[in-house]
This record gives structure tokens, C-alpha cells and sequence, in this order.
């Protein structure tokens, strides 16, 4: 390979030819950030969503079923006591039609009768004001009842919507002693919807076929969203290649997206998740 | 996937395929043989010029024909460059002149022959290697493009198998296959370079060769 005379220079040659390598390769590490800092600290991911997961949607839908039985009751109510009184009235002016004669007897009696009729009218008068009197009694009574109950109901409103505000307050202050059982299940429940659909966006669903095949996991969470131990498979699809694909998926959604509250991600620590990749 | 996966030089090498890892193997041994060839000539070639330099400077100083070629003889170094042309084509000049009764002619044409013998030897060494460079500056960036070509194949084969396809999934598999690109050409380049100016200075060397022997030749037919 080399001539003879240029044995002399090949020593030198070949020091230089590994000199000019290693300088090369200085300069490229040197100069070139290979270690380069991601910005990974500066990326936020943003998640579309239609309703807050605060405790909203659960709590306000109970109060509008309970007032509407309240109102139905009052039509019922009122059409009793009226057919009540009706028929007494009706009934007494038909004792007014005796028969007169003309004899002084007749006449006599006549005047009896007429003072009869004077008495029973009169006690007629009597009876009607002393029924109105007692109609009026009962329908103020009505009225009364009606306004009591529409001011309890009136009140349960106001009630449930303190209630409500206060609880949303409890949620922005993040106390979670005053989130109720149902807030807190709401929560979880848009949770687990959060974290399904970010996996579900990650799945390959082409490898899972048509049907509609169910997996569970089990996923060790931190509070970070971050896994602390890989998911693992408990119930598989039957499909291995949509079983990886899943698995896949889980592991590019970390982290996933956990409520702050720390006594709610207690029930994420260990999560037993059931994913349908094609629902 | 970790966003904070480690680009570091090392970790791209080695996390690059086998035949990647074996294109890169290759150019960095071409590499290193093509830059110690480009010093070894950069040190002969230089010498040769220096030393038909100061042979020239003796040659025309006027001095004896014969004691200059005692002088290159007595060396034990065997003479190189224009003082073995012309040691050849006199000493072939001095052989016939003692036979005696030979025509100028071809006295003139038998050291004529010796020179141009000493001449193709001497180009021959000045031209060795510089087929390796050549081939070096033109086949190395195609090796390197065959090592990217690989890699990238693969890091998009890879891609298939996920959902969505995001560039830190493609990054460091094209980064790792560009490492072959760059090797290619870091051993191309030089080699090239280096090619364009050997060639050019041995041409310049063989047309000062060549003149010497005609000027000698008329010496030597003058002197007969």
C-alpha cells in the first residue's frame, strides 16, 4: 500500500490523520448543544370540554324534579272545598213554593204561613251568611295553606341554592370537606372520562377490529398524572394486537389528567380502568 | 414516549441499526486512511519540489557534468525525483561513450530512453494514492446516503405502528441516520480537496521533468 519512500513520513502521517479526527470530533461535541434542554417545562396541553368538571351539572338538576309535585298538588287542592257549599244552596229555595188559599182560614194561615216563611227565611238568611261565613273561613284557610306551602317551597329553593353556592365556593376553595358524596363521585366520573377520551385519541383503532371489545387496566397513578407502575392488562379483548395497541396508547397519554383535589385522587391511585376502544 | 430522550452523540450511535452502525464503521475507517494518505503526500510531494528546486540550482550553477554525478551516485540514498532522471540518462550516456564508435544519434536516443524510463517511475510514485482519494471524494457521500436512507426507512417503518404521529417519535431515529450523512461527507470533502490539489501539482512536477530532459538532452547532444 505504501511506496518505500514515503515509510518514512507515515508515522507522522497517520498521527496528524487521527489528530485531525479527534479534533473533529471535539469541535462537533463542543460546539453542537447535543444535550439540548426540550422545552418541555413550557408546553401546556389544552383539552377541549363542554361542561367544567366542577360539582354544577349533578347538583342542579335534583332541585327542578321535587318543586314540580308541589305545584301539580294545588290544582288538586282547590276544586274540593268548592262543590262543597254548592249543593246546600241549591237545595233550600224549594221549600218556597206552598200553595195559598183565599179563605180568612186559609187567610189566617196564610199569615202564619207567611210569617213562617218570614222565619224560614230568615233562618234561611241566617244559615246562608253563617255557610259564606264558613266558605269564606275555609277558603281563606285555603289561601293561608297555599301561601305557607308556597313560601316553604320558596324557602327549600333559596335553601338549595345557598346550598349550591356554597358548595360552589367549597369547590373553588378546593376544601374538599365540603364537597358532598355526589360532587365527589361527578368528579371522578368526569375524571375517568378525561383520562378515557385522552387514551382513546392516542389508539390505533384500525387494530381493534369492528366490534366492540372491552380491556381493563389496572394503573398505578401519582398525583402528577405520571404512572407509578406500568399498566397492567387484567382483562384482555381477545385481540393481542389490540391489546398492545391500547397498552401503547395508555403509556403516550402520560401523564394523565387528574383532579387536584388530593382526597379525590385517592380513588385514582390504583385505577381500575374499563376501556372500550371503539365506544 | 419520554419527551426528554437523551440526543447525546454516543447514545445516537448506538441506538442506531446495525447496518447504519456498520456504513458509519466503514466511512470512519476510509476517513482516517484517506486523511493519513492526504498527509503522506502532502509531505512527498513537498519534498519533491524542494529537491528538483535544489537540483535545478546545482544543475545550472555551471559546475562539472561529472562531478555532480559522482556527487548524486556517492549518496547512499538512492536518487529520487529530477536527480534520478538525470543520473539515468547519464549514466546510459557515459556506458556508450565507452563502447566508443557509436553514432551521436543514438547515443542521444539510448540516454533519451533511460530518462523517459526514470521519468514514467518517478510520476508513477507521485501519482500513487490519488486513485484511493478520488475514489473516496466521489463513493463516501453514497455510502453515507445509503446509512440516512436505512435509518429513516426504519424510523418511518416505526411510525406505522402509532396513532398519532408526532415529530419527537421521528426525531432521533432521522438524527442517528443523518450521522451517517455526516460522516460520508467529512471524509469526502477533504479527500477531494485534497485530490484536485495533488493532481494539479504533480502535472506542474512532470511538465518541470519533462523540460529538464529536453534542456539535458541538448546538453548531452552538444557535449557528444
Amino acid at each position: 500500500m505504501l511506496r518505500p519512500h514515503e515509510s518514512t513520513d507515515s508515522w507522522k502521517a497517520g498521527a496528524l490523520a487521527i489528530a485531525v479526527h479527534v479534533f473533529l470530533l471535539g469541535a462537533m461535541l463542543v460546539s453542537f448543544n447535543w444535550k439540548a434542554a426540550h422545552p418541555v417545562l413550557s408546553v401546556t396541553e389544552v383539552e377541549l370540554w363542554d361542561k367544567l368538571p366542577s360539582t354544577k351539572p349533578v347538583i342542579s338538576e335534583p332541585p327542578k324534579p321535587e318543586p314540580k309535585p308541589i305545584v301539580e298538588e294545588k290544582p288538586e287542592i282547590k276544586p274540593e272545598p268548592k262543590p262543597e257549599p254548592k249543593p246546600v244552596v241549591e237545595e233550600k229555595p224549594k221549600p218556597e213554593e206552598p200553595k195559598v188559599d183565599i179563605e180568612l182560614e186559609k187567610k189566617k194561615e196564610e199569615l202564619k204561613k207567611k210569617e213562617e216563611i218570614k222565619q224560614k227565611a230568615l233562618d234561611e238568611q241566617r244559615k246562608k251568611d253563617v255557610l259564606e261565613k264558613l266558605q269564606k273561613e275555609a277558603r281563606e284557610d285555603e289561601l293561608r295553606e297555599k301561601k305557607a306551602l308556597e313560601k316553604k317551597q320558596a324557602d327549600a329553593l333559596k335553601k338549595m341554592q345557598q346550598d349550591m353556592l356554597s358548595e360552589e365556593n367549597a369547590a373553588e376553595n378546593k376544601q374538599a370537606n365540603a364537597a358532598s358524596a355526589a360532587a365527589n363521585a361527578s368528579v371522578i366520573g368526569e375524571y375517568t372520562d378525561r383520562i378515557k377520551s385522552k387514551i382513546r385519541g392516542n389508539v390505533n383503532k384500525t387494530l381493534c377490529g369492528d366490534g366492540n371489545p372491552e380491556l381493563r387496566f389496572t394503573i398505578g397513578l401519582l398525583p402528577t398524572g405520571d404512572f407509578s407502575s406500568a399498566p397492567k392488562l387484567i382483562k384482555s379483548s381477545g385481540n393481542a394486537a389490540c391489546d398492545a395497541a391500547v397498552e401503547r396508547a395508555i403509556a403516550a397519554s402520560e401523564p394523565l389528567p387528574l383532579p387536584s383535589d388530593p382526597a379525590i385522587y385517592a380513588k385514582f391511585r390504583n385505577l381500575n380502568l374499563t376501556f372500550r376502544p371503539n365506544e | 414516549m419520554s419527551v426528554a430522550s437523551d440526543m447525546s452523540l454516543l447514545t445516537l450511535i448506538t441506538g442506531a441499526s446495525l447496518p447504519v452502525q456498520l456504513v458509519m464503521v466503514i466511512l470512519l475507517i476510509t476517513s482516517l486512511f484517506s486523511w493519513w494518505y492526504i498527509f503522506i503526500k502532502v509531505a512527498t510531494i513537498k519534498r519533491a519540489e524542494t529537491e528538483s528546486e535544489d537540483f535545478e540550482n546545482k544543475f545550472w550553477s555551471g559546475g562539472d557534468l561529472n562531478k555532480l554525478y559522482e556527487g548524486i551516485t556517492a549518496g547512499r540514498r538512492k536518487p529520487r525525483g529530477m536527480a534520478s532522471i538525470f543520473e539515468a540518462g547519464f549514466k546510459e550516456y557515459i556506458r556508450h561513450k565507452q563502447q566508443g564508435k557509436m553514432e551521436v544519434s543514438d547515443v542521444m536516443e539510448g540516454s533519451r530512453r533511460a530518462m523517459r524510463a526514470a521519468y514514467n517511475r518517478e510520476l508513477d510514485d507521485l501519482d500513487a494514492h490519488l486513485p484511493f482519494l478520488a475514489s473516496v471524494g466521489s463513493v463516501s457521500p453514497y455510502i453515507g446516503l445509503f446509512g440516512t436512507v436505512w435509518g429513516i426507512m426504519n424510523s418511518f417503518r416505526g411510525l406505522s405502528s402509532v396513532a398519532q404521529a408526532t415529530l419527537s417519535q421521528v426525531a432521533p431515529g432521522i438524527a442517528e441516520a443523518l450521522i451517517a450523512t455526516a460522516i460520508g461527507l467529512f471524509a469526502a470533502i477533504p479527500a477531494v480537496i485534497a485530490y484536485n490539489r495533488f493532481a494539479s501539482n504533480v502535472d506542474r512536477l512532470s511538465v518541470r521533468y519533462e523540460s529538464f530532459m529536453e534542456e539535458f538532452t541538448n546538453i548531452l547532444q552538444r557535449k557528444s
